[in-house]
């Protein structure tokens, strides 16, 4: 038999159930013996003021006369004691019980010649201190449900006592029954009891009350091997104001191995709100009756089933006998529960690891923007150095920097434990976290989950690197109509050049945290004007409005214009990509034809996706890129500085020649003239050399 | 005795004729395979036409871009003309506000025409117009324009007479000093600190005797001793900013460099004006009809067919005196002459 709930005087009636359950061979009458107890006299002795605390009272007059005198009983001061008297006949009805029921005392009566008394029975009366019964030895069942005793004393001499009922009392402590070694039930429920303790030698002790105190932390419980019904839980009749039961996290302290026979633990009412933290009843085998209503976890929808499923050896459930359907039920419930649990659990740690890794990313671009400043800032010092007078000064910082740059990088290998990049597809938005993410771009991704990405967001990745990919990116999504950049490095308005060349774009979103373009005033005209041709519907979520695309027009129209018409055809081609010179070259080829033809061309430009030619020229190279072709731009000119060199030397050589002719001819064509004519003056002896001359010839 | 053949090696060396040559045959390697569709004789035609019109710079490298003072010249008033509209304030577009800039802007203006301008040399026009002031202040075009075009065109001259300055803080001989070089560039960086000098500055009349043996010896170019003569003369002393604000501010100097109108013209360019009407018209039009609109092109396109009518280079022979006058005629060595 379970106390029901809200039943006020549960507590004389739990006793006989109690009894019953120890197997105590008494029979309480509580239903007869009130009317029949009031006929008991009392007399005051005022002589026993000074003896009340001897254990044996001589003078204990029995006075059973069916009178009651009541007058001596209220007006008793706390220094009297009544004294019992019962008839003979009373004494022989009831030879082993005495019941003072309601009688209105305020201290134990002194009863004498009652030493084989067995019960003993002072419910509702005042009695604020147990006295007068130590020399009841062979009391068994002590009654005291209903008084006003603030502290348990007076017993330790009743040895047999194997009941003791002290519900609805002011006791604040559990003291005082060290020798009371047979104890089988102890009802405390109803007082203000803050900590269980003292009670681990009463080894028989069977069933425990301690329902409605105010018990925080259920401890010490050791001992108790007998154990079969603990109750601790609160009754709603309860007047306490502050009932503070069980705190969450307090139960695994209560270690059931410590109580081998427990059958029946009754919580209801009390502060228990997750399974965790009850979880280890679960290891119970004897346990099977558990009350868990009214505290936070019986409001769960998985309660009732993660409860059964746990404790198979439960038979009772809040008081519902559990059918063998609903254990069923409860296990594959519980299943279901425990996989949605693992489930979000996973959840949880993807989203914690998922958290963990952008911080870790975060981190690490944060070093890597440190050192680049760094470096900067040393370079610069550098430069700085070999003005500076004050040599000392000057050696000082780069030491310093050198040790916080091997602190950095220590630093860095730390955290490269983790993973350094992130790559997460939520909807329709591919987010890439770290340089690293870049790399899927390079993986097969289905055509489905390719085709449904419309928004990129590049979040810890240097702009330089996203550069290098758009190419991959316009393939691999083609629907992705939305970009965004955050802590990318976006400084300068001719980076946003090398967005142009992806298939279109709708909207643009640069965040301005680690953008610094975005604090340029320029930027968004600049962004709508080279980016003219895809005709962007929003710039960091504002709406584009025609008045925007036609102030970026007339701020940077110009530019347009000066690009396209005054750049030499030569290198036209060579700013342009592959695609485009085609364009280009029919567009030259078709340029003596009129206008006209022009535009159905351009038309088709147009359709194909394509930016205006003069925006074309405006393009970006990455830094790196830039610099290789520095350098080879310099390599090319040092060669042709050495090759123009040669040929100025050369052209100088032969002009010099040339001069020199000029000035040598005219006297060397003088003399050749006056040779000859000197050889021709004698015009016989000339015929005779000729004619010799031939004659040589001919030999 | 010279002959004709030295002049000529010094003419093209004075008018920097080999840059031009070496560039020509590198641009000519460059886009070789393109080049060769349409004739080597053609390009080199419209490399040097370009030269000729300073059309030549646009979106090259740095180091091309201030090779010669001719560049420089091309790259400044390049700059101007496409910028222009940044500036400009009321008037017909009166739809668009003055904007003031930061230099950091400005920087990224300049790196549209040229992706490897040094942030040095924007930073350093920058002090010229702040004074050395807070370096995040917002500047008018024309402020930024006029001390760019100081800086940018006589930076070596600028280096030098940093030197000499700070020379003549210290109490040193001036001229005793060795004219910089490329390789002097340590004093550019700290300058003067004249903030608790009472009497700041240095002496003007000395200051100048110093800078016109400077512009002597230097084989950069300077700006024409008379007009510095004059600046200089005005006043007993001069601190450095005080000098390069007074040359940002010399309408004499920028008509003797050429490259830019005067401050009162600075946002006329009537011809531009046009053009870009027609853009906007254009945009418009697009705007209203929608995307398959397909003029933009076309009307960009056709422009080409006659780019030298309205040459964007007029001044140009203007310029050409007077930078013989200023730089050429005194000095008889040239590294790049050997």
């Amino acid at each position: 038999m379970v106390p029901s709930k809200g039943r006020p005087g549960r507590g004389p009636r739990a006793a006989p159930a109690a009894v019953n359950n120890c197997g105590l061979q008494l029979v309480i009458q509580t239903s007869s013996i009130p009317e029949k107890a009031k006929p008991f006299e009392f007399r005051i002795n005022k002589e026993q003021s000074s003896f009340h605390n001897r254990l044996l009272q001589h003078d204990l007059e029995r006075n059973y006369s069916g009178r009651q005198d009541n007058t001596n009983f209220g007006s008793s001061s706390s220094i009297t004691f009544p004294v019992l008297q019962r008839t003979a006949e009373e004494k022989i009805l009831n030879s082993d019980r005495l019941t003072l029921e309601r009688q209105k005392l305020t201290v134990c009566p002194i009863i004498d010649g009652e030493d084989h008394l067995r019960l003993l029975n002072f419910q509702h009366n005042f009695i604020t201190r147990i006295q007068n019964i130590s020399n009841l030895h062979h009391l068994v069942f002590l009654d005291l449900y209903d008084n006003q005793i603030e502290e348990i004393s007076g017993v330790s001499t009743l040895r047999s006592l194997r009941v003791l009922l002290l519900g609805k009392n002011r006791i604040k402590k559990i003291s005082n029954l060290e020798n009371l070694k047979n104890l089988d039930v102890l009802d405390l429920h109803g007082n203000q009891i803050a900590k269980i303790e003292n009670i681990s030698h009463l080894s028989e002790l069977r069933v425990l009350n301690l329902a409605r105190n105010l018990l925080t932390v259920v401890e010490n419980l050791n001992g108790l091997d007998s154990l079969t019904e603990l109750n601790l839980r609160h009754n709603q009749v309860s007047a306490i104001v502050c009932v503070l039961w069980f705190q969450v996290g307090v139960w695994p302290l209560l270690d059931v191995d410590t109580l081998p026979c427990l059958q029946r633990l009754f919580l209801s009412f009390n502060n228990i709100s997750s399974f965790e933290d009850i979880l280890c009843l679960a290891d119970s085998s004897s346990l099977s009756d558990i009350t868990l209503d009214g505290n936070p976890i019986a409001q769960e929808t998985w309660y009732k089933h993660t409860v059964l499923h746990h404790m198979m050896q439960l038979r009772q459930l809040d008081m519902k006998r559990i059918t063998e359907e609903e254990r069923r039920m409860a296990s594959i419930a519980a299943r279901k529960e425990e996989e949605r649990k693992r489930e979000s659990h996973r959840q949880t740690l993807l989203k914690e690891k998922k958290r963990l890794t952008i911080g870790n990313i975060a981190r690490q671009w944060e070093i890597q923007q440190n050192r680049t400043a760094l470096e900067a800032s040393l370079n610069k010092d550098k430069e700085n150095e070999p003005c500076q007078i004050n040599g000392s000064a000057a050696y000082v910082f780069p030491e310093e920097s050198r040790s916080l740059d091997t602190i950095l990088s220590s630093a860095v290998q730390g955290l490269s434990v983790l993973e350094s990049h992130l790559v997460e597809v939520e909807g329709d938005t591919l987010g890439l976290y770290g340089a690293g993410a870049l790399e899927c771009l390079d993986r097969n991704w289905s055509v489905q989950t390719a085709g449904i990405i419309a928004t990129v967001s590049f979040m810890f990745i240097e702009f330089d690197e996203i550069v290098q990919v758009l190419a991959k990116l316009k393939t691999k999504f083609p629907n992705c109509v939305h970009l965004k950049f955050k802590e990318t490095n976006l400084v300068a308005l001719q980076q946003f050049n090398a967005l142009a060349e992806m298939h279109r774009m709708e909207q643009l979103t640069v965040d301005p945290q680690g953008n610094p373009v975005v604090n340029l005033t320029l930027w968004k005209y600049y962004v709508l004007f080279r980016l003219n041709h895809f005709n962007l519907q929003k710039i960091n979520g504002v709406k584009v409005t025609e008045n925007d695309i036609l102030k970026a027009e007339r701020l940077f129209g110009i530019l347009a214009y000066v690009a396209s018409s005054e750049l030499p055809h030569y290198r036209m081609l060579s700013l342009f990509g592959e695609s485009r010179r085609k364009q280009f070259h029919y567009l030259l080829e078709g340029k003596g034809k009129k206008s006209g033809v022009g535009s159905e061309e351009s038309s088709d430009t147009r359709r194909s996706g394509g930016e205006s030619t003069a925006r074309a020229t405006l393009n970006y190279m990455t830094k790196d890129f830039h610099m290789e072709k520095l350098e080879e731009i310099k390599e090319r000119k040092t060669f042709c500085q050495t090759y123009i060199e040669s040929l100025v030397e050369e052209a100088a050589d032969i002009n010099m020649k040339n001069e020199s002719l000029q000035k040598l001819w005219p006297q060397m064509f003088i003399e050749l003239v006056r040779d000859a004519v000197i050889e021709i003056r004698n015009k016989n002896s000339y015929m005779k050399l000729c004619l010799q001359r031939i004659m040589d010839q001919k030999e | 005795i010279l002959t004709s053949v030295s002049y000529s090696l010094l003419f093209a060396a004075q008018r920097h004729v080999l840059t031009y040559m070496e560039d020509a045959v590198s641009q000519l390697l460059e886009n070789r395979e393109d080049i060769s569709q349409y004739g080597i004789a053609r390009f080199f035609t419209e490399y040097f036409n370009s030269v000729r019109q300073g059309t030549h710079i646009l979106f090259r490298e740095f180091s091309f871009v201030q090779a010669t003072p001719h560049n420089r010249a091309s790259f400044l008033r390049t700059f101007w003309r496409c910028f222009r509209t940044v500036g400009k304030n009321g008037g017909k577009y009166s739809s668009i506000c003055c904007y003031l800039l930061t230099a950091q802007e400005y920087h990224c203006l300049l790196q549209l025409l040229c992706p490897d301008f040094p942030m040095e040399l924007t930073q350093k026009a920058a002090r010229i117009v702040l004074m050395d002031d807070a370096m995040d202040c917002l500047m008018s075009f024309s402020d930024f324009l006029f001390a760019f075009q100081i800086q940018f065109y006589y930076s070596e001259f600028l280096e030098s007479v940093a030197a000499i300055y700070q020379d003549l803080l210290a109490g040193k001989n001036p001229n005793t000093v060795i004219v910089p070089t490329s390789s002097s560039g340590q004093h550019r960086q700290r300058q003067p600190p004249n903030d608790c000098n009472p009497l700041e500055g240095v002496e003007a009349s000395l200051f100048y005797q110093c800078l016109e043996s400077l512009c002597d010896r230097s084989k950069y170019s300077c700006p024409p001793s008379a007009l510095v003569k004059e600046m200089l003369s005005s006043v007993q002393r001069m601190t450095f900013y005080e000098f390069l604000m007074a040359l940002a501010k010399d309408q004499g100097i920028n008509r003797a460099l050429g490259a830019l109108p005067d401050k009162g013209d600075l946002f006329l360019d009537p011809a531009m004006d046009q053009e870009l009407e027609k853009l906007v018209a254009q945009v418009s039009g697009l705007s209203v009809s929608g995307p398959a609109s397909s003029s933009a092109d076309t009307a960009n396109m056709p422009v080409r067919n006659s780019p030298r009518i309205n040459s964007p280079w007029k001044p140009l022979h203007h310029r050409r005196k007077m930078d013989a006058e200023s730089e050429g005629s005194n000095e008889e060595t040239d590294s790049s002459e050997n």
